[in-house]
């Protein structure tokens, strides 16, 4: 009863989706308020109704019942119940249905905390959002349907793949469509913009902290995927360019590009077109990457099945929301009044800048990633564009962001003085240049890790500086002493922007140390030793054990720096029996920022293991830094510039004197 | 400065860092895409001795020799011609004799293929359409993932 | 009980668009909520200001910029809002009550299953306590064999409880693994060919035979010997079945209870003198045990006839059973016998055309799917 009441909850919420899709948009062409109050209270109970369907199958693949195709499919009654739960949306029509659910919950996050916004925005945001809603439950409902039953259930259902079945699985995928789904917002704040025909410093500043609160879920969703294919895929790699991967990174980094230009236009009402061009690109780009992964036409761990029936309805919804936003785009643009002036050195032209970069780099990745596709489709030609096309051309349109961040941050609004920013960073850059100097003296090594660990310096340094500056106003104890006073006073997200820069700066030093790590392929009997890095290795038995749905066999090794024990690691080989197959669990132990990473293989005849062996010094500032991006986007979202519930009191007491103040 | 010698400067930067982007991504594709063949193709196209390629298909049954180390030598076929493949490192988990390959290498001299990455896949983009036809008629076919294998850079 | 819910269901979702219509809208309007946000930008300018965030220049330029646009805004617009319900608000109402019940029964009677209950495993475990414990003692045996996959006996053991389940697949599996661990035996190999038969719905596919081939290397085995004469049987080549069959009824010690079986299946080919009890050929029945009686009555019938009655009789029979399909598809059992017997019948296009309907007929059960397209395969129909 559960599973059909779900089943009808989901169609149920389709119906919704298309009366929300039509009255909010009626109200407010015609200037109906009641029709327009009819947004929010439906997107509330169409997120009930998704979310219960949700838990109806939830609760299905919980209690194995094998009369779902979607359980027989995915689960085993013998699996742990943490793989049940994320299992779920380890599918294709599970997965399908967490995207909904995320669409559902933004939209009854906007319905819930915008009362500030003035009713006809809010009417069209969530009207728009319903026509994503409307074409992605019809997508579910008639190709992908998840509560399909059977005729005959069977006995046991045939598991989920074992290279899912890791934790990983149960928060990398709600937490990357929590971003990607997430900017579904932006999409329908520019849609609903466009059709009002006013864009304006207010429509900027309500679509900002949607835009973050996307943005910090995508950035945590990527480290969180690519930690993951670091740990399980066992060869130590933590980014492919794998076009699946690439279909993440396109939105973030338009993403990040927007979060940048709605700054521009909250404060000064420039870059109107560009803001909602991009706002229009990020969630674009999602939807390409979801038709990417879900049509099939991409294969990897992420394609759970392919069917060209879902390819094509998916390739049509692509067509009609970009195609149809882009015309409005193109109908509405031209109309726009010119926003505030400024000069090419200025915030704004350091934004600008970065905007620039960001997308070209989105363009090469973009063209890396759908170039193959295309030529296999025109020419029959198969070729794979891997990470050498991508370390030629996304690296170096990168790399002069991070030169210019710690710039861009100390220029001021309108005009800046380039060459007084530069004497601002004085200190970042001599932290630089010291750094890169120590480094070569001391270690050696590849010049392009020494010089981009430099960079990295510089920029984690430089981007304190400007709050630095702001904090230790004057000199000497008075300036200390008031630092703690004005630090309380600054609004948090100015701490936020120098987290989240830093954080990048982080990952960058992460990046660049990868080429100081050392790497062992050998074949290990038990008791022999070997050395990587600064460590020795005991390779000390190989036994089987059992878990709770798969043998393995796990290659104990004793880690020693100069005779002094400091870890013992456990990879194993492990053995899924229901879908006979093999997959392999690296050992991986953090010492300070680095890692001992070890994978082996099976046992050879003569009872010697393959194993593979890395030592990869401060690897972890990787997934940190992303961490501290994360972190600063929360202390940003968290500001009361930010905040959304703060206008609300300053509408009140705007709508109890109705007279403007000047 | 005018507003005209604004825009100029702002539309001159964009086309640079466009410009910059189209030579570095058209260099780039020139130098660095790697073409796919199947055995069959392989011999028919006779591409230069060393240059950068994947090669696919299915791991002939009974050709797998591990030499000494970690070494292994196996032959990949299409069930018409065949390669033989050298390889020093891990094979991946997936990798059988008789199940879909893929390796990353380049052809030597001796015809012989030497492959710096092998990627098991039971999956029909990674293997000429006609091996994974072959498959599904003998009822061998298995859903499964990917799985990769690769030295690190 | 389930339409209840369904009811009180769309009960919510209707008020939840009904609700909002029916009362007297409080909103902010555009004018407002603009003059609120310069208002506050204006504020925040101000403090920074004072609080030495901000230059004094920057300030002023800063909020003389806010000011230009708030004044710019110049008086709010004229709200064109109707606060009163009109005729807009009765009629999304009215349609609003008819559509949203309609879309949702409607759709959810195509593509829902309110028949059905929930399935739990528990559930199902605790109706049939049998069930239960063959479940459990499967359980066991595989968790056995997570921990010692080197186990053969276990595989053994395991193999013909699967079969009993009717999982074929997972059977030949199994008795493969208990062949790569326990060595080969004619005995073992003769039972793994038994389970491939199984999984590929009776046919005996090709690999089956060659297994067999080398299990009847052992003549006191009379399991690869029938199967092999089966193979040719299927094949059409009945003159080798029926030489097959003889020599192992002549050489089987003192008739074993198989042999009256066999007997009566070698009776029930074409060309075979007629005899009372035996089985229809178009059928070409796989497994081993017969039809049931009224059926062996009909087929006994039909074998009686002459040649070319026969024939027609025998495509009679497809057709009926054809013409049965077409009106309820629903029978997986049907479709297999039909796609078998145009095979048999040598009318591949017949026999394509009906895996095709099958397919579309049976497209949301996907073990039948499975079969079907398994069978496909065997009789290389599909590829």
């Amino acid at each position: 009863m559960i599973v059909e009441t779900g089943h009808y909850a989901l169609v149920l919420a389709l119906a919704l989706a298309l009366v929300n899709s039509v009255l909010p948009i009626w109200g407010s062409v015609t200037g109906d308020r009641r029709l327009m109050a009819v947004a929010p209270s439906v997107a509330l109970m169409g997120f009930g109704l998704v979310a219960y369907a949700f838990f109806a199958l939830t609760y299905a693949h919980v209690a194995s019942d094998f009369s779902l195709a979607n359980v027989v499919e995915n689960s085993h009654s013998a699996k742990p119940l943490i793989y049940k739960i994320s299992g779920v949306w380890g599918n294709h029509e599970g997965s399908m249905l967490l995207w909904v659910l995320v669409l559902a919950l933004f939209a009854a996050a906007v319905a819930l905390f915008s009362s500030s916004m003035p009713d006809d925005l809010r009417a069209n945001v969530l009207a728009v959002q319903s026509w994503i809603a409307s074409a992605f439950l019809l997508f579910i409902l008639l190709t992908s349907n998840p509560f399909a039953r059977l005729a005959n259930a069977p006995a046991e259902g045939n598991d989920l793949n074992p290279l899912l079945q890791d934790p990983g699985l149960a928060i990398h995928p709600p937490l990357l469509y929590l971003g990607y789904v997430g900017l579904s917002i932006t999409y329908s704040f520019a849609a609903a913009a466009l059709i009002s025909g006013r864009i304006d410093a207010v429509f900027a500043r309500f679509v900002r902290p949607w835009t973050l609160l996307a943005w910090i879920c995508l950035t945590l969703g990527i480290a969180m995927g690519s930690y993951w294919a670091y740990y399980t895929l066992g060869w130590g790699g933590f980014w492919f360019w794998d076009p699946v991967e690439n279909a993440s990174l396109m939105p973030w980094l338009a993403a990040t590009a927007l979060l940048h230009c709605t700054a521009v236009m909250e404060k000064r009402e420039a870059l109107k077109i560009w803001t909602i061009f991009l706002a229009i690109l990020a969630f674009s780009l999602s939807l390409i990457g979801t038709f990417l992964v879900r049509s099939g036409v991409l294969t990897s761990v992420h394609a759970f099945a392919s069917d060209p029936q879902r390819g094509i309805f998916i390739l049509l919804i692509l067509v009609v929301f970009i195609g149809g936003s882009l015309a409005l785009f193109a109908w509405r643009a031209g109309g726009l009044k010119q926003g505030g002036l400024f000069a090419p050195v200025s915030r704004e032209g350091a934004l600008v800048l970065n905007n620039l970069l960001l997308t070209t780099c989105c363009a090469t990745v973009f063209i890396g990633t759908l170039y193959p596709l295309a030529l296999e489709a025109l020419t029959g030609e198969k070729i794979s564009v891997g990470p050498p096309f991508f370390n030629l051309t996304f690296a170096p349109l990168f790399a002069p962001l991070f030169v210019l961040m710690p710039i861009g941050q100390n220029l001021a609004w309108k005009r800046g003085d380039f060459f007084g920013a530069a004497q601002r960073l004085i200190v970042a850059i001599g932290a630089g240049l010291i750094a890169m100097l120590a480094l070569a003296a001391w270690r050696g090594g590849p010049v392009v890790s020494v010089v981009l660990s430099g960079l990295a310096i510089y920029v984690i340094v430089g981007s304190f500086a400007d709050l630095g500056r702001r904090l230790f106003v004057g000199g000497g104890a008075t300036a200390i002493m008031g630092a703690g006073q004005r630090a309380l006073r600054l609004p948090r997200q100015a701490f936020g922007t120098a987290f989240a820069h830093a954080g990048l700066g982080v990952t960058l030093l992460g990046l660049a140390a990868t080429g100081w790590g050392a790497e062992k392929i050998t074949a290990l009997r038990p008791g022999d030793e070997v050395e990587i890095g600064p460590y020795q290795l005991t390779f000390e038995s190989v036994q089987p054990r059992a878990g709770p749905n798969f043998a393995e066999r796990i290659g104990r090794t004793a880690i020693r720096s100069s005779g002094v024990l400091i870890a013992t690691i456990e990879p194993s080989t492990r053995f899924y029996p229901a879908r006979k197959m093999n997959r392999s669990e690296a050992g991986i132990a953090t010492i300070g920022l680095g890692q001992v990473y070890m994978s082996i293989a099976d046992v050879a005849a003569n009872g010697s293991v393959n194993a593979r062996v890395f030592w990869k010094p401060l690897v972890s500032l990787i997934w940190i830094g992303a961490l501290i991006m994360a972190f600063g986007g929360c202390l940003s979202l968290s500001d009361r510039g930010f905040r959304i519930g703060v206008a609300r009191r300053a509408a009140k007491a705007a709508a109890s004197s109705p007279q403007p103040a000047e | 400065m005018t507003r005209k010698k604004r825009r100029l400067v702002l539309i001159s930067s964009a086309l640079l860092t466009l410009s910059l982007a189209v030579g570095l991504v058209l260099f780039a594709l020139r130098d660095n895409i790697v073409f796919f063949y199947g055995p069959s193709e392989l011999a028919q196209k006779a591409p230069q001795p060393g240059t950068r390629l994947r090669i696919g298909g299915l791991v002939k049954e009974g050709s797998l020799k591990r030499l000494d180390g970690q070494s292994v030598r196996f032959a990949v076929t299409d069930m018409k011609s065949e390669v033989e493949v050298a390889y020093t490192g891990l094979l991946p988990d997936l990798f059988k004799e008789g199940q879909g390959v893929v390796a990353e290498g380049a052809l030597g001299e001796d015809h012989v293929f030497r492959a710096d990455s092998v990627l098991a896949k039971h999956d029909e983009r990674y293997m000429p359409r006609d091996v994974a036809d072959a498959l599904k008629k003998q009822g061998v076919w298995q859903e499964g993932a990917q799985q990769l294998a690769s030295p690190g850079k | 009980m389930l339409w209840v819910i369904f009811a009180i269901l769309t009960g919510f979702a209707v008020l939840s668009i009904l609700w909002p219509l029916a009362k007297t809208p409080r909103g902010v309007s555009r004018g407002a909520s603009d003059i609120a946000f310069y208002k506050s930008q204006l504020a925040g300018i101000e403090r920074d200001a004072v609080q030495g965030l901000m230059t004094p220049e920057d300030a002023q330029g800063a909020s003389a910029e806010a000011a230009r646009r708030l004044m710019a805004l110049a008086e709010p617009p004229l709200e064109r809002s109707v606060a009163g319900a009109g005729r807009a608000v009765r009629f999304a109402s009215i349609a609003v009550l008819i559509f949203v019940p309609a879309l949702a029964l409607g759709l959810y009677s195509v593509i829902g299953d309110p028949a059905r209950p929930d399935l739990p495993l528990a559930a199902r475990n605790e109706a049939s306590p049998a069930r239960m414990d063959l479940m459990a003692a499967v359980a066991k045996i595989e968790a056995h064999i997570a921990q010692n996959p080197d186990d053969g006996r276990a595989y053994e053991v395991l193999a013909p409880v699967y079969l009993r389940m009717g999982r074929g697949n997972d059977a030949a599996q199994a008795y493969a693994a208990a062949l790569r661990l326990l060595g080969q035996t004619p005995e073992r190999l003769a039972l793994y060919g038994e389970a491939l038969i199984y999984a590929a719905n009776g046919a005996v596919t090709e690999e089956a035979r060659k297994i067999f081939e080398a299990a009847a290397k052992d003549p006191s085995l009379a399991k690869p010997r029938f199967f092999l004469g089966l193979a040719a049987a299927q094949d059409g080549d009945l003159l080798r079945a029926r030489d097959i069959w003889e020599r192992l009824l002549a050489e089987a010690p003192d008739n074993p209870p198989w042999a009256q079986a066999l007997r009566e299946r070698m009776a029930a080919m074409p060309g075979a003198p007629a005899a009372a009890q035996n089985e229809s050929a178009a059928r070409d029945a796989p497994a081993v045990e017969g039809g049931s009686g009224a059926k062996a009555n009909l087929a006994a019938k039909i074998q009686a006839m002459p040649e070319a009655e026969r024939s027609s009789a025998i495509r009679g029979m497809v057709d009926a059973l054809a013409a049965r399909l077409a009106q309820n598809g629903q029978d997986v059992d049907g479709w297999l016998r039909l796609v078998r017997a145009y095979a048999v019948l040598r009318e591949p296009d017949k026999a394509r055309a009906a895996l095709v309907d099958a397919k579309r007929n049976l497209a949301n059960d996907a073990t039948a799917i499975g079969r079907i397209e398994a069978l496909g395969r065997e009789l290389g129909l599909e590829g």
